[in-house]
C-alpha cells in the first residue's frame, strides 16, 4: 500500500489537515480557565444536553426508519427504486431542509395556513411553539428526513455484499413475515456494515449548526449554536470559551459514539435473538401499512418543504391566513436575481473544482488498489474519519493554522477542506465501482497491444462512466451543501449559497434564507439530474454499459 | 520591532483620544490626491452586516461606482455579525500578521469599536483627513464624536445615524402607545403578538437600553461606568419585562433572532410589533412589497435611544488608500442621498445640509417620504455607558435562560 503514490496522496490530502485540526483545536482549547466559564454560561447544561438527545433520538429513529424502506421495498418489489425515492431528499442540502421545514410547520407555515380558516378557525396563526422548540421536535424531524435517506443509501450499499434474497427466500420459506425476515436475519448482517456511516449520522446529529440554526430551540440554543455564537464574539475571553467548548464537544460526541456503539452491539444481538422466540409474525400488513404511511409522511414533509422555500423566496407581506402570497411574483424573483447570480456562480465553480479535483485524485487511487479489497477498506476508512469528528472542533483547530500560515481566506484552503468532506463519498461509490470491473476486459484489450493507459479510456472508463458522473453530482451536492468549512477556511470571503442562506437564517430573515435555500436546494438536484441525462445519453448506442 | 509599532500605535490612540472635538480641518488636496492615486487598482475587503437585500444592493451599487470612478474594488465580506470581523482581526494580531491582513473595511459601533479601539487594532486617526468629512454634522450631532461614550477620535468615520423606532400594525394597534406603561397593559391584553429581538442582537440589546433610559429615574447614573449598584439601578426595567414575558409571542421562550426576523414574522402576521433603529424601514419596506401598507411608527414620548453607525480600518489592512477612497465616496452627498432614500435604504444621513452646495441641498430636498414614518423624535437619548451592554446581556441571560 505504502508503495502507490496515488493511495498515499489521497489519504495525506484527508488525513493530515483533520489531524492537524483537532490537534490544534485540543492544543488551544484545553485552557482551565475558559473551560470553567464555559460550564458557568447559563442553560449550558441543558444546551449539551439537547445536543446529545437530538442527535441520539434521531439516529435510533432514522435507523430504524431506513431499515423499514429497505425492507419494504425489498419484499415489495420496488427496491431498485427506492434510491430514486431517496435522492431529492438525500441531494437537499441540510440547512435548505431546514429552512424548509421551518417555513413549513411555524404556525404561520404553509401546512396550517392550507387549513386555516376554514378547518381550524385561525385568523391570527395561534401562539405555538412548534418549530425552535425547547424539546428539539422540530429538530429531530429535520434530521431524521436528511439521515433516513442518508441512512437507506448505505445499507443499499451494503445490501450488495449480503445474499440478502436468498435469505429472504429461505426465511419466508419458514414462514416468517417480511418484516420480521428483515428484523431477524438480513439487518443483522447489514447492521455489522454500516457502523461507520451510522456514527457519521450521530456525530452530525450533535454537532450540526445547518440544522440546529433554523429548526433548533433557542433558549438556550444546541451547543454547537452555543459554540458558534462564540465564535463570533469579538471578546477574546469569549473566543476562548469557543475553544474549550469544542473540546467538551468532541469529549461528548466520543462518548455518546461509545454508548451507541455499545447500544449497536446490543441491538444487533436482540434483533438475532427474536430469530430464538420460533414466532413467525407472518401477518404483518397492519405493521408493514404502518410503516408504509410514516415513510411516506415523511417523505412528502421533505419534498412539501421545498414547496415552501419556493413559496416564500416569492413572497412578500404575507399575512396570515392567505395560502399563496400575493403581489407580483416575477418582478420579485427578478428583483434578487443579480445578487442570486452571482452567489450561484461561486459556488457552482467551488463545487465543480471540488468535484473534479477529488475525482483526480481518487479515480487513480481507485485504479490501483482495484483487487486489493483490504486495501480498499482502511483507505475508506481513514477517509471516513472527518466524519466521525464533530466539524466544528477540528475546523477551529484548522482555522487557528490556516491564519498562521497565511492561507486562510484562499481559494486554495477552501477547495481543500471541500475536499475533505467529498472524498470519503467519492471513495465509496468509485473504489467498489472499480473493483467490480471485469479483469478480462482488460487483459483482452492488453492482448490486442493496447497500452495501459489506451485500455483505461477506452474500455475502463466507460464502464466507470455511470459510477463517475454520480460521483461528481454528488461531490458536487456535498460542496454545496458545506457551511462551516465555506465560513472558517474562506475567512468569510467566499459568499456561496450555503454562507449566504446561514447568515440569513442565523439573523432569522427567512424570505433572505429562503431565495438562497432554494439555490441550496435547486443545484443539487439539477446536476443530478443532469448527471443521469449525460450518461444515458453519451451511451445510448451501446449495450451492456451500466446507465 | 513588532511591540515598537504596537506602542507607537497605543500612543496615537491615546493621543487621539484626549482630543474629544476633533480639528475638522481642511483636507490637503495634494496630499488626498496621492491617496487616490494609491488606491487605483486595489481591492478593498468591506466586512459589513449582510443580513438586509436593501443594504447588499446599495453596496453592491457603491461597489459598481468606486469601480468605475475611482478604479477600487470594494468587495462586499456579508457577516452575520460584525464581530466575527473583529475576532478574525484579533485572531490575526495573535497570530502575528501585522500586513496583510483579511479585512480592509468594517462597519462597525459601540461595543466592537471600543474592543478594537482598546487593543490598538485599528488604523488611524484617518477620518480628518478625508474630504467629505467636512460636510458631517459634528456639532448638531454628538454621537458622530462619541461611540457610546467612546471618543471615536479619528479612527472610524460617522456613515449613519439613527434612532430606535418601533413599528407596529395600525389594524391591530388602535391607540399611540408610546409610553412603556401603555406598552405593557397593551401587551398584557394581547398575549403572543409582541416580542424584540433576542439579546445580545443588537435590536434587542437597544430596545433594553431603550427602556432602561425611560425607566430609569436618575439617567444620569447611566453614563457613568456600571458598578455595585446595577441590580438596583436596574430594577425598574427587569420587573417591566418579567411582567411583559408571560404574555409575550411563545410566551417568551422564543424570541425572534434579529431586526429583519421580526420584520418577518410581521409580514406573515405572526407579530404586530418591530423594531429598527431606520426611522424609514417601514416605508421601504411597504414600498418594495415586503410589508402591508397598515404599518404605524412611533418613538417613545421620553425620547428615543440614538446612535450613529460608523466606518473604520484595521491596522493591518493592506489597502488602506483604497478604504479611505471607498469611505470618502459613501459620505459623498451623492452616496448619503441614495442611502437616504427609503426607496434603496432609507437610513438618515450624517452630513449638515446646511454645508451643502444648492445642488448637493437638492439631492436630499427631493427624497420621498412614506405615512409610516414618524416625525423626528422629541430627545435623543445618548447610549448608555458601554459597560452598561455587557452587564444588561449578561443579566438578560441569567434570567431568561432556563
Amino acid at each position: 500500500m505504502l508503495r502507490k503514490p496515488p493511495i498515499i496522496i489521497l489519504l495525506c490530502v484527508s488525513v493530515i489537515p483533520t489531524s492537524a485540526g483537532v490537534l490544534a483545536a485540543l492544543w488551544s482549547g484545553l485552557d482551565p480557565a475558559a473551560l470553567t466559564r464555559v460550564l458557568a454560561t447559563p442553560g449550558v447544561g441543558l444546551s449539551i444536553a439537547s445536543s446529545i438527545w437530538s442527535g441520539v433520538i434521531a439516529t435510533g429513529v432514522s435507523l430504524l426508519l431506513a431499515h423499514l424502506a429497505v425492507a419494504l421495498a425489498a419484499s415489495g418489489g420496488w427496491r431498485a427504486r427506492l434510491n430514486g425515492f431517496a435522492l431529492p431528499l438525500l441531494a437537499m442540502p441540510h440547512l435548505a431542509m431546514g429552512i424548509g421545514l421551518a417555513l413549513l410547520l411555524a404556525p404561520s407555515g404553509v401546512l396550517l395556513r392550507a387549513v386555516s380558516p376554514w378547518a381550524t378557525g385561525f385568523d391570527l396563526p395561534p401562539d405555538w411553539l412548534i418549530v425552535q422548540d425547547p424539546a428539539a421536535l422540530s429538530l429531530i424531524l429535520g434530521l431524521i428526513l436528511k439521515e433516513t435517506c442518508f441512512l437507506i443509501m448505505a445499507l443499499m450499499a451494503a445490501l450488495a455484499q449480503v445474499p440478502s434474497a436468498e435469505l429472504q427466500l429461505q426465511a419466508r420459506a419458514l414462514g416468517y413475515g417480511p418484516l420480521k425476515a428483515w428484523l431477524a436475519v438480513t439487518a443483522p448482517l447489514l447492521q455489522r456494515q454500516i457502523r461507520l456511516p451510522l456514527a457519521a449520522v450521530l456525530v452530525f446529529g450533535i454537532g450540526n449548526v445547518e440544522l440546529a440554526i433554523p429548526l433548533g430551540p433557542g433558549l438556550p440554543p444546541t451547543f454547537s449554536v452555543m459554540l458558534w455564537h462564540w465564535f463570533t464574539n469579538p471578546d477574546p475571553l469569549i473566543n476562548a470559551q469557543a475553544y474549550a467548548g469544542t473540546v467538551l464537544l468532541l469529549l461528548a460526541t466520543t462518548t455518546t459514539l461509545a454508548f451507541m456503539a455499545a447500544a449497536n452491539t446490543l441491538l444487533t444481538r436482540l434483533l438475532r435473538r427474536t430469530a430464538e422466540s420460533g414466532r413467525r409474525r407472518s401477518h404483518d400488513g397492519f405493521a408493514r401499512g404502518v410503516a408504509r404511511s410514516v415513510l411516506i409522511v415523511g417523505w412528502s414533509t421533505g419534498i412539501l418543504a421545498i414547496a415552501a422555500i419556493l413559496l416564500r423566496s416569492a413572497a412578500g407581506p404575507w399575512r396570515f391566513p392567505a395560502l399563496l402570497p400575493g403581489g407580483d411574483w416575477l418582478s420579485r424573483w427578478l428583483d434578487v436575481l443579480p445578487v442570486a447570480g452571482s452567489v450561484a456562480a461561486t459556488t457552482i465553480g467551488l463545487a465543480v473544482a471540488t468535484a473534479l479535483c477529488g475525482l483526480l485524485l481518487v479515480l487513480p487511487a481507485a485504479e490501483r488498489c482495484r483487487r486489493d479489497r483490504r486495501t480498499r477498506a482502511i483507505v475508506g476508512a481513514w477517509l471516513f474519519v472527518p466524519l466521525l469528528v464533530p466539524q466544528m472542533t477540528f475546523l477551529f483547530g484548522m482555522q487557528v493554522l490556516l491564519v498562521r500560515l497565511h492561507l486562510d481566506g484562499r481559494i486554495v484552503a477552501v477547495l481543500w477542506s471541500h475536499l475533505i468532506f467529498a472524498l470519503p463519498y467519492l471513495w465509496g461509490l468509485l473504489a467498489p465501482a472499480r473493483a467490480t470491473i471485469d479483469p478480462r476486459y482488460q487483459s483482452v484489450a492488453a492482448t490486442l497491444g493496447a497500452t495501459p493507459l489506451r485500455t483505461w479510456f477506452t474500455v475502463t472508463a466507460p464502464l466507470l462512466a455511470r459510477s463517475t458522473l454520480l460521483a461528481f453530482a454528488l461531490a458536487f451536492s456535498v460542496s454545496v451543501a458545506l457551511y462551516l468549512p465555506t465560513l472558517f477556511a474562506g475567512a468569510g470571503r467566499f459568499a456561496t449559497a450555503a454562507t449566504e442562506a446561514a447568515a440569513s437564517a442565523g439573523s432569522g430573515n427567512l424570505r433572505l434564507a429562503s431565495v438562497h435555500g432554494l439555490l441550496l436546494a435547486v443545484l443539487p438536484l439539477t446536476v443530478f439530474a443532469l448527471a443521469y441525462t449525460t450518461n444515458s445519453l453519451l451511451f445510448r448506442n451501446r449495450r451492456g454499459i451500466p446507465r | 520591532m513588532l511591540a515598537g509599532q504596537r506602542t507607537g500605535r497605543l500612543l496615537r490612540v491615546l493621543a487621539a483620544s484626549v482630543v474629544l472635538l476633533p480639528q475638522v480641518a481642511a483636507a490637503d488636496i495634494d496630499e488626498w490626491e496621492t491617496v487616490v492615486a494609491e488606491a487605483r487598482g486595489q481591492t478593498v475587503y468591506f466586512n459589513a452586516w449582510g443580513g438586509e437585500l436593501a443594504i447588499n444592493r446599495y453596496i453592491g451599487w457603491a461597489a459598481e461606482q468606486l469601480r468605475t470612478k475611482y478604479d477600487v474594488e470594494l468587495r462586499h465580506v456579508k457577516v452575520t455579525d460584525i464581530a466575527e470581523a473583529v475576532s478574525r482581526i484579533k485572531a490575526e494580531n495573535a497570530a502575528g500578521r501585522g500586513r496583510g491582513g483579511s479585512v480592509d473595511l468594517l462597519w462597525i459601533n459601540g461595543e466592537n469599536f471600543a474592543s478594537l479601539q482598546r487593543a490598538g487594532l485599528l488604523y488611524g486617526p484617518w477620518v480628518h483627513s478625508t474630504p467629505n468629512a467636512t460636510l458631517i454634522d459634528w456639532q448638531g450631532n454628538p454621537t458622530t464624536l462619541s461611540d457610546g461614550s467612546m471618543a471615536t477620535g479619528g479612527f472610524e468615520m460617522p456613515w449613519g445615524t439613527a434612532a430606535l423606532t418601533l413599528f407596529y400594525d395600525s389594524q391591530q394597534v388602535t391607540q399611540p402607545l408610546d409610553d412603556p406603561t401603555a406598552l405593557l397593559q397593551w401587551i398584557e391584553a394581547h398575549p403572543g403578538r409582541f416580542s424584540y429581538p433576542q439579546p445580545p442582537a443588537f435590536l434587542g440589546t437597544a430596545f433594553l437600553k431603550q427602556l432602561l433610559l425611560v425607566l430609569v429615574e436618575d439617567t444620569d447614573r447611566l453614563q457613568r461606568p456600571v458598578g455595585d449598584d446595577f441590580a438596583q439601578v436596574t430594577q425598574p426595567l427587569w420587573s417591566w419585562l418579567d411582567r411583559a414575558h408571560p404574555s409575550l409571542w411563545r410566551r417568551g421562550r422564543l424570541f425572534p433572532l434579529s431586526g429583519p426576523a421580526q420584520r418577518d414574522l410581521l409580514a406573515v402576521g405572526e407579530l404586530d410589533w418591530m423594531l429598527s433603529f431606520n426611522p424609514s424601514e417601514a416605508d421601504r419596506a411597504i414600498g418594495q412589497g415586503d410589508l402591508h401598507e397598515t404599518i404605524g411608527a412611533l418613538h417613545f414620548a421620553a425620547g428615543a435611544l440614538a446612535n450613529s453607525h460608523f466606518l473604520a480600518i484595521p491596522y493591518n489592512s493592506s489597502a488602506t488608500a483604497g478604504a479611505r477612497v471607498a469611505a470618502n465616496f459613501l459620505l459623498s452627498p451623492a452616496a448619503q442621498a441614495r442611502k437616504a432614500n427609503e426607496q434603496f435604504w432609507g437610513d438618515p444621513t450624517v452630513l449638515d445640509t446646511d454645508k451643502l452646495s444648492a445642488t448637493q441641498r437638492r439631492l436630499f430636498d427631493v427624497l420621498p417620504s412614506g405615512a409610516a414614518t414618524p416625525p423626528t423624535p422629541e430627545r435623543f437619548l445618548a447610549e448608555p455607558h458601554p459597560s452598561w451592554t455587557t452587564r444588561l446581556e449578561q443579566a438578560w441571560l441569567e434570567r431568561y435562560v432556563r
